[in-house]
């Protein structure tokens, strides 16, 4: 653990109790001036543009880190009540279409220091090296520029600083965990049963909640509302688990400001700083390097609205792949009624996971698989399950009733990525005037074969488990790609090491730069391909 | 049809002083302090409460709980706190929901020769289960599917925030920081109910 704290110690900045960050950490961060050229401005404080701050403050380099929202105190600002916890989604305005269209805010987007994992569920696996080849071994999807042993030094560090805790890993490329497995609850007891009888292997984890105090940071205390964002501080976060460190190594994190453009200098192509909006005032910050980390809409929508006459149809946009290619997993979730009282809202959701059809069975008819994992809704979200099938009235709040007896497992369909799947500018403008997104999604046959075959699976482990009833909804979960790295600027974005292709000082480490998705969670990839990117600056510095 | 109380004595509220302070006064706002309504005309008031009470079977019955649902849509609308999407068939949620309130009235004009508010109990039910059953895709030029997701959407959210639900539900609501100490099957903290009522499976047809 102690090569963890020399390299990132932000689980020791914060305070004894692990509450808050320590005095003047925070409000005595550097600050720069608009007309500082800075080396690098990262827009967006998630995932990517979380570890990447950090990274590279640790590089010596003159950072300002924005996010459209606040700078979370997760004792002030955090409930443990799910409708109170609206603030933490991006609500801004959006649309979606296309013929299987993907509800986003809640679902998928967070807005605020940390990103979208403040409420992010907290499973941490690791791609498997088939994801990287998925053209060559089995026809569909793409290839990466890069492949899984690039990534793998780079997952094994972040694990460590998340820290991640599960079992020993069997799947894929099989590793252990920083981290002994945490205890589970009901809904992760009749997972590992109903496995177990059906002949299923699932293994506790893998989750970035340690077992255990890290640093500074509390135990779990197992309140189950690790989808409200942790008021404990128990799970990882870049709030926590980057930022404090780039602070400390002088970064500036700007938040409550929404980068609106990119500036670009005709002459030479080269991006040249950030617009933004903060108090309703317009305002640009002069930077060496753009790096945008907005996440797989907010990205391409940031792109597409940074016109000139050198990029009229949006920067780094040449060959019409900016918004492209993105993806979502399909989630089908299904619930077992029990006898017993299950409680699944005690336990963090994220318990327990199956690889064991991630990969492409060659005796299927479609290629590519799922995961299966523990979902365990609280009531307004188990509530939407319910309606979801139809219920209403009477019959809809008898249901409700019987809460507590309901187990709820959720699958990861590995969606393949298609070129119409994409995000475009709506006429419709935000309240700065700027374009909203428009997200058109459709699902192609292998994806929904895949969607009803992971249903079987789970309705088998729950029917094995004992469950005398099932029910199934149909949803999505997470988004990736929207600006993919490629071998070439007719297929991608960016490259190997997150650069676009056309402007030589832009570059991208969010999710919206994965070209697939497997059917793993993605925030531990996209933050090892951040720490990636950030090291190949060593070796490779952008001219 | 009076609900049976399957968690005898379990009052979620009991427990707020081992609620931390932004979550008490969150809560505490939403039960207590809800704005006047201010975005609802009162027409539109009068139809989205006999809807919303409709979605969720809430009847005007003593004893049992009354959550002001319209005026928790209201202020959600009227502060533009949607869910951070639309479908691109549909208006703007404020939008959406003044247009098919309108419609619901102009269906119950139709059908009753008043508005929906008007109707009794019985004929609006019968409504929604025509509107639920029809087979036409569009209502009143909006998808009908997408029109459902939107009023059930909200319903529910509001419903399901409220401390008396998660009573009727057995949910034990805010937990930090204390936690659960008690992890696992029909395992209880001191202060949970177990359901009086296991039997009660809907899908077995326990409740009808
Ligand atoms: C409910 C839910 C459950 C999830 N569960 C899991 C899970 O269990 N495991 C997992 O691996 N993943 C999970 N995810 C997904 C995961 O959180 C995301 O994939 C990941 O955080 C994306 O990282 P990112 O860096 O691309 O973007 P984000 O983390 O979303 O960060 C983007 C940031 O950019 C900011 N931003 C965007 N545009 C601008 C702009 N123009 N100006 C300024 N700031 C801007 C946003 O405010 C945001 O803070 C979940 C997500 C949700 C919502
Ligand atoms: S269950 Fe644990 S990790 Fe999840 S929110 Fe609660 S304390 Fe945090």
């Amino acid at each position: 653990m102690s090569d963890v704290r020399d390299r990132n110690e932000s689980a020791w900045l914060l305070t004894k109790d692990g509450s808050r960050m320590q005095h003047g950490l925070r409000e005595d961060m550097r600050r720069f001036d608009d007309t500082d050229e800075v080396d690098a401005v990262i827009i967006g404080a998630g995932a990517g543009g979380g570890t990447m701050t950090q990274r590279l403050a640790r590089l010596g380099w003159k950072i300002v880190t924005f996010d459209a929202g606040p700078f979370w105190v997760p004792e002030a600002d955090w409930v443990s009540d799910e409708a109170g916890s609206h603030n933490l989604y991006w609500t801004e305005p959006r649309q979606i279409g296309g013929g299987d269209p993907v509800p986003l805010g809640s679902n998928n987007s967070g807005r605020g220091v940390g990103g979208s994992m403040v409420h992010y569920a907290g499973y941490t696996p690791r791609f498997h090296p088939s994801d990287f080849r998925t053209m060559t071994l089995d026809g569909v999807g793409a290839d990466w520029p890069i492949a899984y042993p690039d990534l793998k030094p780079y997952y094994e560090l972040i694990e460590g600083e998340l820290p991640v805790s599960g079992e020993h890993w069997p799947w894929g490329d099989p590793h252990d965990y920083p981290y002994r497995p945490q205890p589970v609850g009901g809904n992760g007891e009749l997972f590992l049963r109903g496995a177990l009888a059906a002949g299923i292997e699932a293994h506790v984890g893998p989750v970035a909640i340690s077992n255990g105090r890290f640093g500074n940071r509390p135990h779990c205390i197992y309140r189950g509302f690790c989808l409200q964002g942790c008021k404990v501080n128990a799970k990882a976060s870049p709030l926590i688990t980057h930022i404090p460190d780039a602070l400390a190594h002088g970064a500036e994190i700007r938040p409550d400001s929404m980068v609106t453009r990119i500036g670009i200098d005709e002459l030479t192509g080269r991006a040249t700083g950030v617009h933004y909006i903060r108090d309703g005032l317009e305002r640009f910050q002069r930077a060496r390097t753009v790096i945008v980390a907005g996440y797989s809409i907010e990205t391409p929508r940031l792109l597409l609205n940074s016109t000139s006459a050198r990029f009229p149809n949006g920067l780094a946009n040449d060959f019409d792949q900016v918004g492209r290619y993105l993806m979502v997993q399909g989630a089908p979730q299904t619930a077992g009624r029990f006898e017993a009282e299950v409680r699944m809202f005690k336990a963090p959701p994220p318990e327990v996971s199956s690889e064991q059809f991630y990969e492409t069975d060659p005796h299927k008819p479609y290629k590519r698989g799922f995961s299966i994992q523990t979902v365990s809704p609280l009531p307004i979200t188990w509530a939407e399950h319910v309606m979801a099938q139809g219920r209403w009235g009477g019959e809809f709040r008898d249901y409700m009733s019987d809460y507590v007896h309901w187990a709820c497992l959720g699958a990861l369909c590995e969606f393949l990525p298609q070129p119409d799947n994409r995000v475009t500018l709506a006429d419709e403008k935000d309240r700065h005037g700027m374009p909203v997104a428009h997200f058109s999604y459709t699902r192609c046959d292998n994806d929904r074969q895949l969607m009803s075959a992971a249903t079987e699976v789970m309705e088998r482990i729950l029917k094995a488990a004992g469950a005398d009833e099932v029910m199934t909804i149909n949803r999505n979960a997470h988004l990736v790609g929207g600006a993919r790295m490629a071998a070439d600027e007719q297929h991608g974005v960016v490259d190997r090491d997150c650069r676009s292709f056309a402007v030589p000082n832009l570059m991208i480490t969010d999710g919206s730069v994965l070209p697939t998705q497997g059917s793993a969670n993605p925030a531990l990839t996209i933050m090892a391909v951040a720490a990636r990117a950030a090291d190949r600056l060593i070796d490779r510095p952008i001219d | 049809m009076t609900r049976a109380v399957r968690f005898p004595g379990f009052n979620v509220r009991s427990q707020s002083d081992h609620w931390d302070d932004a979550t008490r006064a969150v809560i505490v706002g939403r039960v207590n302090a809800l704005p006047a309504v201010r975005f609802f005309t009162p027409a539109e008031e009068a139809a989205a409460k006999c809807l919303l009470d409709q979605l969720v079977d809430q009847r005007t019955e003593p004893g049992s709980p009354r959550v002001d649902l319209v005026r928790m849509v209201d202020a959600r609308l009227a502060e533009k706190q949607t869910d951070g999407w639309r479908y691109d068939t549909m208006p703007p949620d404020g939008a959406a929901w003044q247009q098919t309130l309108a419609a619901l009235d102009e269906d119950s004009q139709r059908d009753h020769g008043v508005g929906f508010a008007r109707c009794t109990w019985e004929e609006q039910h019968a409504m929604l289960e025509a509107f639920r059953d029809a087979d036409d895709p569009n209502w009143h030029g909006l998808p009908r599917s997408q029109v459902w997701n939107l009023w059930t959407r909200y319903a529910a959210t509001a419903f399901y925030s409220h401390p008396e639900l998660w009573n009727e539900i057995g949910f034990s609501g805010p937990a930090y920081p204390r936690g659960y100490k008690n992890l696992g099957i029909d395992r209880l903290e001191s202060y949970e109910v177990h359901d009086a009522e296991p039997g009660d499976d809907p899908m077995a047809g326990g409740t009808e």
